[in-house]
C-alpha cells in the first residue's frame, strides 16, 4: 500500500510537471476536437495525431496520446448526444438515450451526466491501473511463449464472441488479419514474404495506415453515400449545463455499475471499450423497474455506458503495461508510438522507466479531470464545429488523414496502403463483416506467431506443450468454452438481441 | 480483395439461388485472397526440422482461411440473408483520387514503371494539399465552388502552419 502511494506520488510528479500537463491539456483538447467530428472514432483520432506527437520527449508524448484518447473518447459522445451520429463504436449506444434527451431539451443534463460518469470512471479505473499494474508485472514472468500465445489466442476469440453479426465470419475476419499481419520479412530468416519485391513492403503494412484506411477512410466512401438530411443537430440552444439533484440521484447507481463493468471488460484482451458500454447498457436496462424508459430519454442509459466505455479505456492499459499485449487498436498504436520513442512495452517499462510507467497513470487521472473543466465551458464550442457542413468536413478530414499518414515514415506508398484499406473497408461494410477483429489480429498477429515459433522451438516441435503447461492449457480452455458458447444458437440468438439495441 | 464484387453479376450462372449474397461472394473474395497468399507464399521455405520456416505461418493461415471463407460462402448459399448494397461509385472515386493524387504529387512519381507515359514533379505540401482537397469536395453532391476554395485555401493554410512551423516536420512546401 505505502509502495502504491509512494509510486504514484511519484507519477503525479511527472504529470504535474508544467510540460507533461501542457501536453496532457493539450492532447485532451485536440483529441476531443477531433473525436466530435462525426464519422471519426477514436482509433482515426489517435493514428491521425500520431504524427503530432514524434518530436515530444517520450514521456510527454505518451502522455500527450493518452491525453488525445480520452479526448476522443469524450468528444464522441458529444456528438452522439447532439447529432445522432455516433463518433464511433463506443458511442452508439450513447446515442439511443442522449440524442432523446438533447431532443427533449435536456442536452445540458446528458453532456454533464456523461461527463460526471466518465470521470468518477476514470478516478476508480485509474486507482484500479495502479494497484494491478504491480501484481500483473510479477505474473508476466511466469509467462514463457506458450502462455503468451494461448493468451494471445484467447484474446482473438474474445474479439470474436464480442463482435457483432456472425461468429463465423468474425472468425473468417481474424484469420485474414493474421494472414495480412505475415506481409514483410521473417522474423527469424528474414526473408521476404508476400512482398512481391515491393520495398516498402518489407517491413510489412504499417499498422496506423491499415487503422485509417478501414477507420477513417472506409467511414468517408460510406457516410458520403448518406445525404445531409440525415444528420439532425439539435438546434436549441443548450441551457442548464448542470444536472438537477435529481439526475444524479438517478444515475449513481448506473455510473457505479457501468464502472465496474467496464473495468473488467477493458482488462481482458480483446474487449474493451465498444463492449464495454454495451455490456452496461444492456444491463442497465434488464435490471431497470422501468425499462420500457430507454431509448426514450433515460438518464441511466446515458450514465451507464459512458462511464464503462471511459473506465475499459483506462483499464485497457493494464495488459499493455503489464503484459506488452495490446488489447486493442488504440492500444496498438500506442504500442507503435512507444516503439518510435525507442521503449519496448512490457513488464521491463515498470521497473525500467518507472517514471513512465507512474507518469503516464497518473496523467491519466489529471487527462480526465482537464475533460470535464474543459468540455463543459467547451461544449458551445463544439456544437460550432457540429455545424460545419459535412461537405466542407470531409475533405478536410481527408487531406488531414494523408498529411498524418505520410509524416509518420515521409513514405507516399503509406498513404496509397491506407487508400486501398479504404477500399477494403468500404466492400467489408457492404458485405457485412466487422473490421475490428481484423485489426486486433493484425496487431497480434506477429507476436503470436513469434511466440507460437519459439514455444515450438523450446518443445521440441511437440505441439502439446500448450495442452501440459498449466496456465497455457487453461487460456485455451477458456478460449474452446467462449468459443462453443457462441456458437450455440440460443446464446447466439441473445447476442444478436443485444447487438440490434 | 475486390473480386467479390467484380463476381457479382455472375451470379446468375449459379443453378440453385444464392441466398445469403452477402455471405456468397464474401466467403468466395476470401478463398481468393487465401489461394492468392497461398501462391504468393509458395516459394517460402516452410517446416525444417522442428523449427518454423518462413513460409509456415502464412502457408497455415491462408488456409485456415480458405476453409473458413469456404464456410462463410456455403452459409451464403444455403442460409437467407439481406442483398448486397449498392456500392456507390461518385463518392468512393473522387476520395480515392484524391489520395492517390496526394501520394504522387507530394514526392513526385514517375508513372513509366507502370506503363503510362507521365512524370509527375515533386510539388510539395501546398499544391497537394489543395489539390487533393478540391479533387475529394467535387465527390460531394452539395459541392459548391466559391465556398470551397475558400475552405481549400483555408485547409492548406492551416495544415501548413500545424505540420511544418508547428510541430517542425519536415516538408517541402513547394515544386522544386
Amino acid at each position: 500500500m505505502t509502495d502504491l502511494l509512494a509510486n504514484l506520488a511519484l507519477g503525479f510528479q511527472v504529470a504535474a510537471n508544467p510540460y507533461n500537463l501542457s501536453f496532457c491539456l493539450l492532447g485532451a483538447l485536440v483529441g476531443t476536437l477531433v473525436g466530435v467530428l462525426p464519422g471519426i472514432g477514436t482509433v482515426a483520432t489517435v493514428a491521425m495525431l500520431l504524427p503530432i506527437t514524434f518530436g515530444l520527449p517520450p514521456v510527454g508524448a505518451l502522455i500527450m496520446l493518452a491525453g488525445i484518447y480520452y479526448g476522443a473518447q469524450y468528444g464522441g459522445s458529444t456528438t452522439s448526444i447532439l447529432v445522432n451520429i455516433p463518433g464511433e463504436a463506443t458511442s452508439v449506444v450513447t446515442c439511443l438515450d442522449g440524442h432523446q434527451m438533447a431532443r427533449q431539451g435536456r442536452a445540458g443534463a446528458a453532456l454533464s451526466i456523461a461527463a460526471i460518469g466518465s470521470f468518477f470512471a476514470g478516478c476508480v479505473a485509474t486507482v484500479l491501473v495502479a494497484a494491478l499494474g504491480g501484481p500483473l508485472t510479477g505474473l508476466a514472468l511466469l509467462f514463457g511463449p506458450a502462455e503468451y500465445f494461448a493468451l494471445m489466442l484467447l484474446g482473438l476469440i474474445f474479439a470474436v464472441v464480442l463482435a457483432k453479426g456472425s461468429v463465423l465470419k468474425s472468425v473468417a475476419m481474424v484469420l485474414t488479419g493474421l494472414l495480412l499481419s505475415m506481409v514483410g520479412s521473417d522474423l527469424e530468416t528474414g526473408a521476404g514474404r508476400m512482398t512481391f519485391d515491393i520495398a516498402e513492403l518489407s517491413d510489412g503494412i504499417g499498422f496506423a495506415n491499415v487503422a485509417m484506411g478501414l477507420f477513417g477512410f472506409a467511414e468517408i466512401i460510406r457516410n458520403l453515400e448518406m445525404s445531409a438530411e440525415s444528420r439532425e443537430i439539435v438546434n436549441t440552444k443548450i441551457s442548464g449545463l448542470m444536472p438537477t439533484r435529481q439526475d444524479l440521484i438517478d444515475s449513481s447507481g448506473a455510473i457505479a455499475r457501468g464502472t465496474i463493468l467496464g473495468s473488467l471488460l477493458g482488462i481482458l484482451p480483446g474487449g474493451g471499450a465498444v463492449v464495454a458500454s454495451f455490456a452496461a447498457y444492456t444491463f442497465e436496462k434488464r435490471i431497470s423497474k422501468n425499462p420500457e424508459r430507454f431509448g426514450r430519454g433515460a438518464i441511466q442509459g446515458v450514465a451507464a455506458p459512458e462511464s464503462a466505455n471511459n473506465a475499459a479505456a483506462q483499464t485497457s492499459f493494464i495488459p499493455l503495461l503489464t503484459l506488452g499485449i495490446p488489447p486493442n487498436a488504440v492500444m496498438a498504436l500506442m504500442v507503435g508510438a512507444m516503439t518510435i520513442h525507442g521503449i519496448v512495452p512490457g513488464p521491463q517499462v515498470m521497473t525500467k522507466q518507472p517514471e513512465l510507467f507512474w507518469g503516464m497513470i497518473a496523467s491519466m487521472w489529471l487527462g480526465n479531470l482537464m475533460l470535464i473543466i474543459i468540455n463543459l465551458p467547451l461544449v458551445g464550442v463544439w456544437v460550432t464545429l457540429l455545424r460545419v457542413p459535412y461537405r466542407l468536413l470531409f475533405p478536410s478530414i481527408i487531406v488531414f488523414c494523408c498529411i498524418g499518414i505520410y509524416s509518420i515514415n515521409n513514405s507516399p506508398t503509406d498513404v496509397v496502403i491506407a487508400a486501398i484499406f479504404g477500399l477494403v473497408g468500404y466492400w467489408l461494410v457492404k458485405h457485412d463483416f466487422e473490421p475490428a477483429p481484423l485489426v486486433l489480429a493484425f496487431v497480434l498477429g506477429p507476436l503470436m506467431e513469434e511466440n507460437l515459433r519459439r514455444a515450438m522451438l523450446i518443445a521440441r516441435g511437440d505441439a502439446t506443450v500448450f495442452a501440459t503447461r498449466p496456465i497455457s492449457a487453461g487460456l485455451l480452455l477458456v478460449a474452446a468454452f467462449l468459443l462453443v458458447l457462441a456458437a450455440l444458437p440460443m446464446i447466439r440468438k441473445r447476442r444478436d438481441e443485444v447487438f440490434v439495441e | 480483395m475486390a473480386e467479390g464484387t467484380k463476381s457479382s453479376p455472375e451470379g446468375g450462372r449459379f443453378q440453385f439461388k444464392v441466398r445469403g449474397p452477402q455471405d456468397f461472394y464474401g466467403g468466395l473474395a476470401l478463398i481468393a485472397l487465401a489461394i492468392f497468399a497461398i501462391i504468393a507464399s509458395g516459394e517460402l521455405p516452410g517446416q525444417h526440422g522442428f523449427a518454423f520456416g518462413p513460409g509456415t505461418a502464412p502457408r497455415m493461415f491462408a488456409t485456415l482461411l480458405a476453409v473458413v471463407g469456404g464456410l462463410v460462402a456455403l452459409s451464403g448459399l444455403f442460409i437467407d440473408g439481406p442483398p448486397i448494397g449498392h456500392f456507390a461509385l461518385k463518392g468512393p472515386a473522387y476520395v480515392l483520387t484524391a489520395i492517390l493524387l496526394f501520394a504522387g504529387m507530394i514526392r513526385g512519381i514517375d508513372l513509366q514503371m507502370i506503363g503510362i507515359p507521365l512524370k509527375i514533379p515533386a510539388l510539395g505540401l501546398v499544391l497537394s494539399t489543395f489539390v487533393a482537397f478540391m479533387v475529394s469536395i467535387m465527390g460531394s453532391t452539395e459541392m459548391r465552388w466559391v465556398e470551397s476554395l475558400i475552405a481549400a485555401v483555408a485547409m492548406t493554410a492551416f495544415c501548413v502552419g500545424l505540420f511544418v512551423y508547428l510541430l517542425g516536420l519536415p516538408f517541402q512546401l513547394w515544386p522544386l
